[in-house]
């Protein structure tokens, strides 16, 4: 790592992120999580009746008769006989009823036991993604009334940026409070800044053949960027949790192992962005020309790629950044917090951001300078993950 | 004074928004509650009164097991009738008799709505009186300043 140049800035994390948003965040949170808990509740009552109704319903045909108090309204009883006890008269909505026998009825009551067992899993999903999402609030709110600062430095050339901070997670937290305050808005950016980006990449991937690299995982990230751009959010994460990242789809992005450096620098990215569409063609080629072709392909996605991702992954993931409750504040936080960083970046060649994007997990050691052991894992982590999050596709949609 | 005044119109705002509100609000809830018993019990005259008109000595009737699963249940037998009398109790009855009842009960539940209505009523009224003093408080001073208004 030569020692071009090197500019610096040092930021007050109370000044980027006022204690009193993060808290309100905080507590936004807080009370999604106790309305998740309520419902959870309410699906586990449901699924207590069902299993007691299995037990009658299979105890019931025991015997031709059973003598009842037959109820005649809220309030009022007759005394009297259940008969045909084998035939069961089983709603199946929509007004439709079906009779059925006991055994019929009780393998439709356990389907609808399946069914409310997956609802519980899914909410299940969404509280663990609302505490993450929680318990980075909560760090950034110490953080920030511990008056932690940022530092970063950037290096003038054309190695991959190094961003050093002073306190890593910082970069997280300030998105994710800005992420939640700004997520609506950056939302609508995102599209934008995603077509974009598509051209660029398009650009940089014709630009990219004549090296002879990985032209084809261009093709493929570049595709399958567009789709994943959602789940950039996840980039900001890469730093600190590589694995996490992979799971969200950046991978495409530039998963440089110097990216993971850059998700600090994304961060400024990410506001160019919000800025405007011009910054962010910036930003990717910048982002790009640190990533090698190679370095991308290996990261895929993985957590060096908020860099490329950054520039639209910030914006997507602001909605997923509720879900994602990991570190996808860095993404939101760069849109939404103007910094002036964009003039470092510019000197980044543009090839690069067309092969972060590559969806596709390929692992090119060739020109992974110092993390390709990372990148591995995260790239492996990445396919795995991917089946693992139902909650992307749920913000692919809502995107 | 201003200062004064504004402080009086904010304690009376809050009086009304947190004591006077929320108890309105509760006081129609539980009136509304009444007025489902009272539903309940009418549906269970008709009911009866239709049964004692068509002599209905047999009855057929589904049973919901619960979730909205059904079975058969044949009454035998309808003279006898057990209508819940509140606390956990139900007392047999016969038709003549449990429509004596259910009239009974009918009276006690419109007492009970009558006095829901005049609790909701009174405070309706002081929530307009506590709103009529803050317009006062209000409105003087205007008056004092701009001169154009004479009662």
């Amino acid at each position: 790592m030569g020692k071009p140049e090197m500019k610096g800035t040092v930021t007050s994390l109370s000044s980027v992120f006022p204690p009193e948003e993060v808290q309100k965040a905080a507590k936004m949170v807080e009370g999604k999580l106790s309305e998740k808990q309520s419902e959870m509740n309410q699906l586990k009552e449901f699924i207590a009746d069902n299993t007691s109704l299995i037990n009658l319903v299979q105890k019931l045909p025991d015997e031709l008769h059973h003598d009842i108090m037959v109820p005649f309204g809220k309030a009022a009883f007759f005394p009297g006989r259940l008969i045909h006890t084998n035939e069961f008269l089983v709603l199946l909505g929509e007004n439709y009823y079906a009779d059925r026998t006991a055994k019929q009825t009780v393998e439709i009551l356990k389907r609808r036991g399946k069914s409310l067992m997956s609802k519980v899993d899914a909410l299940k999903a969404e509280m663990q993604d609302l505490k993450a999402e929680a318990s980075f609030f909560d760090s950034t709110a110490s953080e920030v009334a511990d008056d932690l600062v940022e530092i970063r430095e950037y290096e003038e050339d054309n190695s991959p940026e190094r961003v050093s901070q002073s306190g890593p997670v910082e970069l997280e937290s300030p998105s994710v409070a800005e992420a939640d305050n700004k997520v609506s808005a950056s939302e609508d950016d995102e599209y934008a800044r995603l077509m974009l980006r598509l051209e660029e990449l398009e650009k940089e991937e014709l630009a990219a053949e004549d090296d002879g690299e990985n032209d084809e995982d261009e093709d493929e990230d570049a595709n399958a960027n567009a789709t994943e751009t959602e789940t950039d959010g996840d980039e900001d994460e890469d730093e600190l949790t590589e694995a996490a990242f992979h799971g969200k789809k950046d991978e495409g992005y530039s998963s440089l192992d110097h990216n993971q450096r850059y998700l600090e620098s994304q961060p400024r990215k990410q506001l160019q962005q919000s800025k405007g569409k011009d910054p962010m063609n910036e930003e990717m080629s910048t982002k790009y020309n640190h990533q090698d072709l190679t370095n991308q392909l290996a990261c895929t996605g993985l957590t060096a790629e908020p860099v490329t991702k950054g520039n639209y992954g910030g914006e997507i993931p602001h909605g997923r950044i509720v879900h994602q409750d990991t570190k996808m504040l860095n993404p939101p936080v760069n849109a939404s917090v103007p910094s002036g960083k964009k003039p470092v970046q510019t000197p980044k060649s543009e090839f690069d951001s067309s092969k972060a994007f590559t969806g596709s997990i390929i692992e090119h050691t060739e020109n992974l300078e110092k993390k390709l052991p990372e990148q591995k894992t995260t790239s492996s982590q990445a396919s795995d993950s991917k089946p693992s999050k139902p909650m992307s596709r749920f913000k692919m949609q809502r995107k | 004074m201003d200062s004064l005044r504004q402080e009086k119109i904010h304690k009376f705002e809050e009086f009304v928004d947190r004591r006077l509100k929320p108890d309105l609000v509760r006081a129609i809830a539980e009136r509304d509650k009444v007025f489902d018993q009272q539903k309940i019990f009418s549906d269970l005259r008709k009911n009866i009164e239709n049964l004692e008109k068509n002599s209905v000595t047999n009855l057929r009737t589904l049973v919901n097991l619960g979730s909205e699963v059904y079975m058969q249940a044949e009454v035998p037998d309808t003279q006898r009738i057990f209508v819940d009398v509140g606390l956990g109790f139900h007392v047999e009855f016969t038709w003549s008799e449990a429509l004596k009842f259910i009239s009974l009960r009918e009276e006690k539940l419109e007492r009970q709505i009558e006095e829901y209505t005049r609790l909701i009523a009174s405070i309706k009224a002081q929530i307009k009186l506590v709103c009529e003093g803050i317009r006062e408080l209000l409105q003087i001073p205007e008056e004092k300043t701009v001169e154009g208004r004479v009662f």
